[in-house]
């Protein structure tokens, strides 16, 4: 129950507050709210599957952030930035999908 | 492991299997073997979900305020845009009211006074020659535009020395009076390329582009084919696809240059009025 009043808490502060990002940061912001997704999907199945552990929560999305935002900077550096951005949104998007089918099974069963 | 019997380019289906974190599970393992069942979330994980939350507000406020940004600056734009054009015609109108009412009062100065008479005939003629009055009379009119059929490039369309080498053959031909669109030539009109469209007194020009100038009727048209600007144009139509037809007029109408292309501020004339 707390973990989901914290995320409203936060998605709220993130809405109201409206905390300005630098202009640098922003083409990191989307890609890493997708790999965040991943992180907290993963965890939620793993929650579910009974294994799931805070510490491996809290290195697991910290790191995924981490490493989605330098893929995309280091595309940026290159001149691949899109086509990097794309892989790691497909990589991502596929786990998402495979874990959000796991959650789905042990709710509903089906 | 189920990783072991995989057939390692089988990416995706090691991704699907593979979608949580091995972690999750070599932590479980490491955990006593009396312990296994769910565990409260601790507060670093609490933590984690409130940065998660924060990320996607964040993301969501950005995405939500960036668009409508930069569609009202759009607009504000359009607006003032029309409100400038809105002026200018107004200001046009009254400069040409203005200038017809020059011209009516030099009609009532000058009577009487044979060499007012003269003068002003000169000024009408000059007017004329130069633009700055509207003429009429006949010659040809040509059409020119871009090579039809999405045939890109820049082979397929008319650039402004297009423009130039034709008007150039008409001037050479023995044209009179020049205009391109409706805008008509003064001596200080400049045919040259701004952006992506040519413009011709600071007017862009949109293809196609119809070119009207007065001149004999019997030869301006035969004459203009000779010249090398027809020649080039003939070429272009043979060679690159782009329309070129020509039409006579008997009755072309030119309107006057706008008033900022029949300024001088540095020539002056020298000796006496004749």
């Amino acid at each position: 129950m707390i973990p989901v009043i914290g995320l409203f808490v936060g998605i709220a502060a993130g809405l109201f507050l409206d905390p300005s990002v630098p202009v640098a940061l922003q083409p990191y912001l989307p890609i890493a709210v997708v790999a965040a997704l991943d992180a907290v999907f993963g965890a939620l199945r793993a929650y579910l599957d009974g294994i799931f552990d805070d510490k491996v929560f809290v290195i697991s999305f910290v790191s995924n952030v981490v490493i989605a935002a330098l893929i995309v900077y280091l595309g940026d550096q290159l001149g691949v930035g899109g086509q990097l951005s794309t892989g790691v949104i497909v990589v991502l998007g596929i786990r998402i999908f495979s874990n959000v089918a796991a959650i789905r099974r042990h709710i509903f069963h089906a | 492991m189920p990783r072991a019997t995989t057939p390692p380019s089988d990416v995706l289906r090691r991704l699907l299997d593979d979608a949580v974190d091995d972690d999750y599970g070599a932590a479980v393992s490491d955990r006593q073997p009396g312990n296994p069942t769910l565990q409260r979330p601790a507060a670093a994980a609490i933590v984690v979900v409130v940065a998660f939350g924060l990320l996607v507000g964040i993301a969501a406020g950005q995405a939500r305020s960036g668009a409508p940004q930069e569609a009202r600056e759009r607009s504000a734009l359009f607006d003032r845009i029309e409100n400038r054009q809105v002026t200018i015609a107004a200001l046009t109108d009254r400069l040409e009211q203005l200038r017809q009412q020059i011209l009516d009062l030099q009609g009532t100065a000058t009577e009487g006074n044979e060499r007012a008479r003269d003068l002003l005939a000169g000024l009408t003629t000059a007017r004329a020659l130069t633009g700055a009055a509207p003429v009429i009379g006949p010659g040809v009119q040509i059409t020119a535009d871009d090579a039809p059929g999405g045939q890109s490039g820049p082979e397929g369309k008319v650039l402004d020395v297009d423009l130039q080498v034709l008007v150039n053959g008409l001037w050479q031909a023995g044209a009179e009076a020049v205009a391109i669109n409706g805008n008509r030539l003064s001596p200080l009109s400049a045919i040259r390329t701004a952006g992506r469209a040519i413009t011709v007194n600071y007017r862009s020009l949109s293809p196609p582009y119809v070119i009207e100038a007065i001149g004999d009727p019997q030869t301006l048209q035969a004459r203009f084919i000779e010249t090398p600007g027809g020649q080039a144009w003939l070429d272009l139509q043979t060679n690159f696809g782009l329309r070129f037809e020509l039409d006579s007029g008997d009755s072309l109408t030119l309107a006057a240059a706008p008033a900022p292309r029949l300024l001088i501020q540095y020539a002056q004339r020298q000796g006496e009025l004749p």
